[in-house]
């Protein structure tokens, strides 16, 4: 098992430097750059400033050497000076991270406490009218886009009812507010995300508890006189948990590594808004740590889906 | 659609009577037909369809007039909806706004589908090391954040014009849908009858295009039509976070975009709940396609 995490830790190398150098080009053929953006075009020799600025940060020097530097850097754990917010990089990912922290792991428990047990209920009396009336309700959430959810619990509970609070997050550091402020701030987008998601994984419940409850051994289980709802939470859902613990590991990983466009219309201060924010501010190094880390986040999310399922299911084995 | 729905019998009934053979797909045509959701869903499909052609039959505003001395009016008479910040008729502008959104949902998917069509039809047909680069690509457009992607290729190519993000979002979208059909490609390539043709000796592109397309024809039109939904949402999704097209260009996202501050959203719901819905309703009237679709050519398969 050892070997086989550090083979594919190993496997990750080419994938994350195919990623890096994409950017990389990509965000330098981008027109403009960062001192573009950060100097007052109106200031006088302005074309002597920039070239400076240009020197100093070493922007003149070859793509290939570029990208070199950044990479030795970052192997020191150094990601550069945000051009943007003038702050170092690293300064600015650790808040980020945690926020996202908190809204990746506050949606998942949404998901997880709502999805699975509706989906056991249903899959306690399939095509029954619980079954069919939930069935339909689910469908027709998972058609309504999230940020439309989005939208309208920021009017709900946000303008109506004052509940939870519909922009920013608190950072970290001496200004930082409680955890429960930041869950606080959390709540919203996190339901936006949950609302959508709770119904794929109680779909995935709802057939995967119906697969396994069709095999022979959960017959046998009921042949011996077992309580049906024993039968259910100790034998049926122990195999039907498989494919959905797959799936939390690979949507664990997405959601570690920013939700863009939650973050985004709730202003929440983590990755995805740190991204986009870094975007339109052409600001190369803080965009090449976002996405470096997005990117790990996603292949060790599908490396943890792999081990998970290995660990609740022991008929998978790596070698 | 010259088909008498009065004549048209559930499969039982026609097994029972004996009836004369139809074709698989004739067969799927008449089960899709008779799903009452999907051929409701078509028909509001439709007219939201018709609502964003036939936008200047049915007002006489121009979605992008501006008209600063009446900005944020309640509906009235005279703007059914009410106006927007800029006093430009929101009625007009949801009419309008649906062509774009309808115009990406459906390029992308013919886009998308194309593409996935050839990389997942070689990757499965192939196999091997053609199969072996094509994944890795698919793995390397996984893990990248496509978001971003959109976001610098708008800012690399300058313009903001609808077509850009028809492009950008086509070619972004493909490696779901490639490795669904990598995976079908997949299991029909060692199927009997495709050994026969190729015995027969076939040649690779009559077999692919002849023999395993029309064999996997339910699950990649299944799959088309959700993917399509999918891109429906995408210019609002891009939009709601200032990514979409220019707000000169009225569409749906935009008109959401547009009243996400504090005072439009607390006091004028007409300015955002109808885009909202149309494109909630929209998204939902193909997914219950796609339902029909999968119902009609899988009639096996259990929900």
């Amino acid at each position: 098992m050892i070997a086989y995490i550090i083979r594919r830790l190993l496997g990750m190398i080419p994938m994350l430097f195919a990623i890096t150098v994409f950017v990389f080009l990509m965000m330098h053929l981008a027109p403009g750059n960062a001192i573009e953006a950060m100097i007052n075009p109106r200031i006088k020799d302005i074309a002597a400033l920039k070239q400076q600025l240009e020197i100093q940060n070493g922007l003149n020097l070859p793509l290939p050497l570029q990208y070199w530097h950044w990479l030795i850097n970052v192997l020191h754990g150094n990601f550069g000076w945000s051009f943007g917010q003038h702050e170092e990089v690293t300064q600015l990912l650790g808040p980020a991270m945690y926020n996202t922290l908190i809204l990746a792991v506050l949606s998942e428990i949404l998901i997880l406490l709502i999805g699975i047990p509706v989906g056991i209920l249903q899959a306690r009396s399939p095509y029954g009218k619980f079954d069919y009336t939930v069935s339909t309700a689910s469908f027709v959430l998972f058609s309504v886009p999230y940020y439309v959810f989005a939208i309208f619990l920021i009017y709900l509970f946000a303008i109506h009812w004052h509940v939870f609070p519909a922009q920013n997050s608190v950072g970290t550091g001496p200004l930082a507010g409680t955890f429960v402020d930041h869950i606080w701030h959390a709540m919203l987008p996190a339901i936006s995300i949950a609302l959508t998601n709770n119904t794929v994984y109680s779909r995935y419940t709802r057939g995967s508890m119906l697969d396994v409850a069709r095999q022979d051994y959960v017959r046998t289980a009921r042949a011996k006189g077992i309580p049906e709802r024993v039968v259910y939470s100790k034998h049926v859902f122990r195999n039907a948990r498989i494919p959905i613990v797959t799936q939390l590991g690979f949507d664990l990983g997405g959601l570690l590594g920013g939700a863009v466009i939650i973050e985004g219309l709730f202003s929440y201060q983590g990755m995805g808004y740190l991204t986009i924010t870094a975007v339109s501010q052409r600001d190369y190094p803080v965009i090449m740590a976002t996405t470096l880390i997005f990117a790990v986040c996603v292949l060790l999310g599908n490396l943890v889906a792999d081990i998970l399922t290995a660990v609740v299911d022991p008929r998978v084995r790596y070698n | 659609m010259s088909l008498n729905t009065n004549q048209l019998l559930s499969p039982q009934e026609e097994m029972s009577r004996g009836s004369e053979a139809k074709s698989p797909l004739r067969m799927a045509v008449n089960r899709f037909l008779h799903n009452r959701m999907a051929i409701g869903s078509v028909i509001v499909l439709l007219i939201i369809v018709l609502l964003s052609l036939c936008a200047p039959l049915l007002t006489h505003w121009n979605p992008t007039t501006q008209d600063l001395m009446n900005v944020s009016q309640p509906p009235s008479a005279k703007h059914l909806l009410g106006t927007d910040n800029n006093g430009a008729d929101l009625l007009s502008r949801d009419l309008y706004g649906g062509r774009i959104d309808l115009l990406i949902g459906f390029v992308d998917m013919i886009i998308v589908m194309g593409i996935s069509l050839l990389l997942g039809g070689l990757a499965g047909y192939y196999g091997g090391w053609v199969d072996a680069v094509i994944m890795r690509v698919c793995d390397f457009m996984f893990n990248f954040p496509f978001i971003l992607l959109i976001i610098v290729l708008e800012s690399i190519i300058n313009t903001t014009s609808v077509w850009l993000l028809v492009g950008v979002i086509g070619i972004t979208g493909w490696p779901g849908p490639t490795r669904i059909i990598r995976s079908l490609f997949l299991s029909l390539r060692d199927a009997e009858f495709i050994l026969a043709t190729r015995i027969a000796g076939t040649g690779t592109w009559r077999i692919i295009v002849r023999h395993m397309l029309p064999a996997s024809l339910g699950p990649i039109v299944v799959n088309a039509t959700l993917q399509m939904a999918g891109l429906i949402g995408a210019e609002a999704a891009l939009a709601v976070i200032g990514f979409g097209v220019k707000s000169t260009t009225p569409s749906w996202g935009n008109v959401l975009n547009s009243s996400m501050d504090y005072f439009t959203l607390s006091t004028e719901p007409w300015a955002w709940i109808p885009p909202a819905l149309l494109i909630t309703l929209t998204i939902l009237c193909i997914n219950f396609i796609g339902d029909g679709l999968r119902d009609a050519f899988d009639p096996t398969f259990q929900k």
